[in-house]
């Protein structure tokens, strides 16, 4: 198995508050790891670091095999890699259709990843037109994770897609991303607070705390959910 | 209840700091204004002439400042006000004569007819429904006006030659000098103590979320509006000393080609720091005075090129630039202290129902987000909307905030129907908005915040910083419970997703609603967390009576925290009943569980 992203002691942060210290974090091409963590652990800030949002202090990051750093965010989309943040991601004044035509290549015609991705997504085909910022919120997400499946990433670093959507859909996220994974070998790095959720989709977890990587392990093995549930009550 | 003493912070304290800051503005002062004094003395008579007319454009860029740079109205309308001034004076002296009530009307008239313009255009671009862009090309507008009316006024107004030799004042060059240097010593001096007290963060605030402000019930349009004003009044007054001294009007006075030279004087000192635009625009005009003699041309071009290169490098400006040379080792923005309120009483009446909805329905054209929706809920109530992604809640929550947003339907709070009424005069019935995706002020610190949403309970000061944040328990405890309390000084936008969810609810109860409309609170929240908030406002419900619609994804939390479900799918309620009817009901599980657009309702 080749590796898509190696993380090796990355320092980096921005302001006053959030800052990672010597993380060091591995993701295999067709494996989900899962980074867990309160509010204002560095969650964020190590996917922003990893796109080139922000500048690394100290450390590498190597995005399979060949290193990233000071490279700009466009260069890393450009490689396969998908990246679906936290706030305000899609462009509400475009429409759907717009939206994930933007998520894809230029060549690349829409039609028929349209339909893979209204597949799991029912609402994109019948609302294609619709301008996104007109979207429930909920819907929002959807979009965001959709726009990021659409181009066949090889690498995808999700951040916190499960917030305000309804269980059923949680599910079916659950099911596409582990397909996603087996079926296409994609590397899946997860940031979540749901941690049942997380838990079901990934292979392996690591628990961030005051920018340091505290706790990792199995994802399955018994007993991984009470000790990562004692992190996180700290 | 928590000792206050206990949560102060180990920094300095915001009066300490204003004191020495109130210190330096006055050393600064009396140095700018021996400099003005003694000018006179040191400088030829050129300079100083050239000085004079600097000075007064100093004051105007710092209005501008005030406007663009911390309240983001970029307005290119000061020229006009100038204008008006300076043909105050000179219309009145032309047409009448040069007599102490004369000149005393239009000392007074002129900035008055300022004031009225700025009204108007206030009027025209604070708008519910207009964007930013609207007041820039309104004041635009207001100074080709103003230049068409001058050259139409024949003899009146001297036409494109202006006005020139009118009686004036009988004060010498070295008069005219210290006023105008007075004037822009007193001028910045007065807009920095302002921009930096309480009232000052909320221009940033303005500038930064005027949607966040105006759920906060204030009338921002008010504030833009005196605002600018408040701008036309000054600048009108330096146009008015301006034509005392200078004794020769001309249309180009007004023009907006002197409008926009103010704007990118302000951007070259830096917008947003008072004193870099007021250097800049005094350099810029008094080199441009000595250098369009020797380099007529070039020096146009020489601006242009900086301005591009100062654009390009610091795009902040050249203020903030020179200010980081100096700042290495100062102290950070400081904190406040947190005060804890003594609980207030449950006011609810209770007669009347909190929240009345009848038939509300919501469309966007064709597709009918809500429909005919009817409920109502009472104090002591905590009534959970449920259902899939899609199904009109936020929209459902919008309709009850804001007058404009249903398409047909009636809506009361506590009482009072709502109308039309712009989200600003909703909130003084006594409702509190908690968005789904956190709303907060970027650029302003956690205290700063929280001041602002307390703005409607205490007022904001003019002048001051006050040292406490007083917060009632509600808002105290979730600031406590989730580290805000020990994170007051960091600016929000250094915040993580789920502190700012959390800041924008302490925000919230922050200003004492009796009807409180969360979307999603703990959402992006630790389990912890959020058992805490859910114990807030089980609390609030209860023990204060008030009535809160909370719009939530996990049943579990819903389940243990609601007094009353209602389930909404696809723009209508389908349901409304306890928490063991809801949950325990067939459709509720086909509908919520299911697929959020294959189920037929």
């Amino acid at each position: 198995m080749s590796e898509a992203l190696a993380v090796e002691t990355l320092t980096s942060g921005y302001g006053e508050a959030m800052v990672l210290r010597d993380v060091t974090l591995r993701v295999m091409a067709g494996e989900v790891l899962t980074v867990l963590g309160k509010n204002g652990m560095g969650k964020t800030t190590l996917l922003k670091t990893i796109m080139g949002f922000l500048p690394v202090r100290r450390g590498q990051i190597s995005i399979f095999s060949q290193s990233t750093v000071g490279q700009p965010p466009h260069h890393l989309a450009g490689r396969a890699v998908a990246y679906s943040p936290q706030d305000q991601a899609i462009f509400q004044e475009l429409t759907v259709e717009e939206n994930l035509q933007l998520g894809l290549p230029r060549v690349t015609r829409l039609a028929p990843e349209l339909k893979r991705v209204a597949a799991i997504f029912p609402f994109l085909a019948e609302r294609r037109r619709q301008l996104a910022g007109t979207l429930s919120g909920g819907e929002q997400k959807m979009l965001i994770m959709a726009r990021a499946l659409i181009a066949r990433p090889k690498l995808m670093l999700v951040d916190e897609i499960t917030e305000g959507l309804q269980p059923s859909i949680i599910l079916r996220l659950a099911n596409v991303l582990r397909q996603e994974k087996s079926a296409n070998g994609t590397a899946i790095l997860l940031i979540e607070q749901n941690v049942s959720f997380a838990l079901s989709v990934a292979d392996r977890y690591a628990v961030l705390s005051r920018g340091e990587v505290v706790d990792q392990g199995d994802a399955h093995q018994p007993g991984a959910d009470t000790s990562i549930a004692e992190h996180l009550s700290v | 209840m928590p000792d206050s003493a206990a949560l102060a912070c180990p920094v300095r304290l915001p009066s300490q700091r204003g004191r020495t800051e109130r210190r330096l503005i006055l050393v600064f002062s009396v140095i700018a204004l021996a400099l003005a004094a003694a000018g006179p003395l040191l400088l030829d008579t050129y300079s100083i002439s050239i000085l004079i007319r600097s000075f007064l454009y100093g004051a105007i860029a710092v209005t501008v400042d005030i406007l663009w740079g911390f309240t983001g109205i970029l307005s290119f309308g000061q020229a006009a006000f100038f204008g008006i001034g300076a043909y105050a004076l000179g219309l009145s002296v032309t047409q009448y004569d040069f007599t102490a009530p004369i000149v005393t009307a239009a000392l007074i008239g002129g900035p008055l007819v300022a004031a009225a313009a700025a009204g108007l255009v206030a009027w025209l671009g604070f708008g519910p429904k207009v964007t930013p862009l609207y007041i820039s090309v309104i004041t635009l507008v207001l100074s080709v006006i103003f230049v068409q009316m001058i050259y139409s006024g024949g003899d009146f107004t001297g036409s494109s030659s202006g006005l020139s030799n009118f009686d004036t004042f009988d004060i010498s060059m070295e008069g005219w000098f210290r006023v105008a240097g007075v004037f822009l010593v007193a001028v910045t001096a007065a807009g920095w103590i302002f921009v930096r007290s309480d009232f000052g963060r909320l221009l940033v605030a303005i500038r930064e979320n005027e949607q966040r402000c105006r759920y906060c019930g204030i009338n921002t349009a008010r504030v833009k509006t005196l605002l600018l004003i408040g701008s036309a009044i000054i600048t009108a007054l330096a146009g008015f000393a301006y034509a005392g001294y200078n004794d020769v009007i001309a249309p180009d006075l007004g023009n907006f080609q002197f409008g926009t030279q103010l704007v990118i004087w302000v951007a070259l000192g830096g917008r947003g720091t008072l004193i870099g635009p007021a250097v800049a625009a005094v350099l810029i005009d008094f080199i441009s005075a000595w250098l369009s003699g020797s380099l007529p041309f070039i020096w146009q071009l020489i601006i242009g090129l900086v301005f591009i290169v100062v654009i390009v490098l610091l795009p902040q400006g050249l203020g903030p630039a020179v200010a980081n040379l100096f700042r290495r080792g100062r102290t950070r923005p400081v904190a406040a202290r947190l005060a804890p309120l003594p609980d207030a009483d449950a006011a609810g009446s209770g007669a009347l129902p909190a929240i009345q909805v009848e038939s509300v329905s919501r469309n966007y054209g064709s597709l009918h987000v809500l429909q005919d929706v009817t409920f109502t809920a009472g104090a002591g109530e905590l009534v959970s909307l449920v259902g899939p992604n899609g199904a009109g809640k936020t929209t459902l929550i919008r309709c009850l905030s804001d007058g404009q947003e249903r398409s047909s339907g009636r809506v009361a709070i506590e009482g009072n129907p709502i109308g039309r009424l712009a989200p600003e005069a909703c909130v003084r019935f006594g409702l509190g908005r908690k968005f789904q995706t956190p709303n907060v002020f970027d650029a302003l610190t956690v205290a700063e915040s929280l001041r602002i949403a307390r703005s409607r309970q205490e007022r904001l000061s003019f002048v001051r910083t006050a040292d406490e944040v007083r917060l009632p328990a509600a808002a105290m405890r979730v600031v406590q419970a989730t580290g805000l309390s020990s994170q007051l000084g960091t600016t929000v936008k250094h915040l993580s997703h789920g502190a700012k969810q959390a800041l924008e609810l302490a925000m919230v109860l922050a200003m004492e609603p009796r009807v409180l409309l969360l979307d999603e609170p703990t959402a992006g929240l630790t389990k912890s967390e959020r058992s805490l908030i859910g114990e807030v406002l089980v609390e609030l419900v209860r023990a204060h009576g008030l009535c809160i619609l909370l719009i939530e994804h996990d049943l579990e939390f819903v389940r243990e925290i609601s007094s009353r479900i209602i389930v909404l799918h696809q723009g209508s309620i389908v349901m409304d009943g306890t928490v063991e009817e809801v949950t325990n009901s067939e459709l509720v599980h086909t509908i919520y569980a299911g697929e959020p657009h294959a189920v037929a309702a």
